[in-house]
């Protein structure tokens, strides 16, 4: 079952600033951070025969950007409908179109206005008109601070998960962002300042929640062999899954999650992913975990198999996650610190440590990386990458 | 309420049943499993036949938030209101959302029994949501 392992390689990475309000067009977000990533990797437009993202009718598809940047001719692109748990099988996507000969060079692209454009969850915009909503935006629910608070409140039910146990994961995040000129957020905060912010949705806080983020960032997949002439060293795709996921239908696929809040999709695609790349978590030396809120963080650690499902909250509490911990996660600040761009970031970050470059919060020595979208909640698939540094 | 609900072609019927005030889940004609929420295939034996059948209206409460955040306007003069994912007792993999009729959020917890309580919108907009009270265990 080796599929894809190490066929294809990330050989550039790119971004644009985070902010707030960026003033520019997600086109224009998008243009940036692909031309970043290109000049990152000695490639230029004329070098891409390929494009690839994900949105939720809140960005610009392939078809805008490439005409705009100038892209000689598009031989593949992948316009993914979908939010932050399919953002990695964009890139997984783009491998598969490499390896099969489809493409030779796939620019995949995140570029959001997150906060001054589109933000998740409504600012007066309706919910999306999806099969569960019916049942749910009568009640006022239908955001994602609130799906997840309901996740995680079955959670602190069935294994007694502590707000301090998600707080740890906050404070420790904003501790890896101190060290990444390129977070959103810079300044430290304790335990008090997260048990002082408000609720959003109980028993989730303020500080449980992602920074809706104005960005972009892009990375370069071409193939290995072609990814070690480049200018940057390759950090290889070894492993990839993902998947569709359960919901609150009854009897629905069961195995391991159906109808429990408290296991995400992520337990399902976890072996497969592994088994393609070869490795097992104990393999793993950074971990890059879809943190859009702390509650997800938690679930994931059991999920992929890093502690025992329930021990979620107490690994996460005993200083694990940090640089110098068994399992570093979040190395740049995650999506509650650095900013959000729905997933790619992760990927980025990830390269990063691989590549050795990732500067004051590097973590020494890392080779293999596990990176991860959102791991599902109601009606939500995930998507996972393991990626290895190639030497 | 704050959006009504939009029923698709399969949960019609549920949503009129509810409109009468009517707990209903489908039957599977092939297997006899209970299902919901609606949909036209049973996924356990694939059958196309169904009928809808009521339930009791009593479940446990699985999990719930409080939400605190304005979303949007018309939740400013409802907010903090809980939202409950309740287990039916017709079956563990049964589960209905719904507001809190009655009682304090603070008495929330794992497993506590509710009944379902219909609530019509009001002014005619031919709407009716389902919320659940707790009460009292049966023996
Ligand atoms: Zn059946």
């Amino acid at each position: 079952m080796s599929g894809l392992r190490d066929r294809t390689a990330i050989a550039g990475v790119g971004y644009t600033p985070f902010s707030k309000d960026s003033g520019v067009s997600t086109l224009t977000l998008a243009a940036r951070a692909i031309l970043a990533a290109l000049d990152d990797a000695g490639l230029t437009v004329d070098d891409v025969d390929a494009l690839a993202t994900h949105r939720v009718g809140d960005s610009t598809p392939p078809w805008v950007v490439a005409p705009a940047l100038g892209v000689p001719e598009v031989r593949w692109y992948l316009d993914q409908f979908g939010g932050g748990s399919v953002s990695h099988s964009v890139v997984a996507q783009a491998a598969m179109a490499v390896a099969a000969g489809v493409a030779e060079t796939v620019v995949c692209y995140r570029a959001i206005n997150a906060r001054s454009e589109f933000r998740m969850g409504g600012t007066g915009r309706g919910p999306a008109p999806l099969f569960d909503v019916q049942y749910q935006a009568p009640y006022g629910y239908f955001a994602p601070p609130q799906q997840f608070a309901m996740s995680a409140r079955a959670h602190m039910n069935a294994y007694g998960t502590t707000h301090e146990q998600l707080g740890a994961i906050a404070v420790g995040q904003r501790a890896n962002a101190v060290k990444n000129a390129r977070a959103l957020k810079r300044d430290p905060i304790t335990m008090d300042d997260y048990l002082a912010s408000r609720w959003i949705a109980e028993p989730l806080r303020l500080l449980d929640c992602c920074l809706e983020t104005d960005g972009a960032c892009a990375v370069v997949v071409t193939s290995r062999e072609r990814a070690r002439d480049l200018r940057q060293p390759p950090v290889l795709v070894s492993g990839a899954a993902w998947g569709g996921g359960d919901s609150f239908f009854s009897g629905a696929g069961s195995v391991p999650s159906g109808t429990d809040l408290t296991v995400t999709e992520a337990a399902r695609i976890a072996p497969r992913l592994y088994a393609m790349a070869g490795v097992g978590p104990g393999d793993i030396d950074v971990a890059e975990l879809y943190d859009c809120f702390t509650y997800s963080v938690v679930v994931q650690l059991e999920d992929y198999g890093f502690c025992a499902k329930g021990e979620g909250g107490p690994y996460a509490a005993s200083g694990a996650l940090a640089l110098d911990g068994e399992l570093p996660v979040n190395t740049h600040g995650g999506f509650l610190s650095e900013g959000y761009v729905h997933g790619i970031n992760h990927i980025a970050e990830a390269v990063a440590q691989l590549r050795g470059t990732a500067g004051d919060r590097q973590v020494p020595g890392a080779e293999v990386a596990l990176s991860t979208a959102q791991p599902g909640y109601v009606l939500a698939g995930t998507s996972a990458l393991i990626l290895r540094s190639d030497r | 309420m704050m959006i009504p609900p939009e029923p698709d072609r399969d949960s019609a019927p549920w949503w009129e049943a509810v409109r009468r005030h009517e707990l209903t889940v489908q039957r599977c004609g092939g297997c006899g499993a209970l299902r919901f929420p609606a949909r036209a295939v049973c996924n356990r034996c694939r059958s196309l036949e169904y009928e809808w059948t009521p339930v009791a209206g009593t479940g446990r409460v699985y999990s719930w938030i409080v939400n605190h955040q304005v979303f949007l306007r018309p939740m400013k003069e409802l907010v903090p209101f809980p939202v409950l994912l309740v287990r039916l007792d017709e079956g563990e993999d049964l589960l209905m959302y719904g507001g809190l009729a009655g009682g304090d959020a603070a008495g929330l917890r794992d497993g506590l029994p509710v009944e379902a309580v219909f609530e019509d919108a009001p002014d005619g907009a031919g709407a009716t949501i389902v919320n659940w009270r707790p009460r009292a265990a049966a023996p």
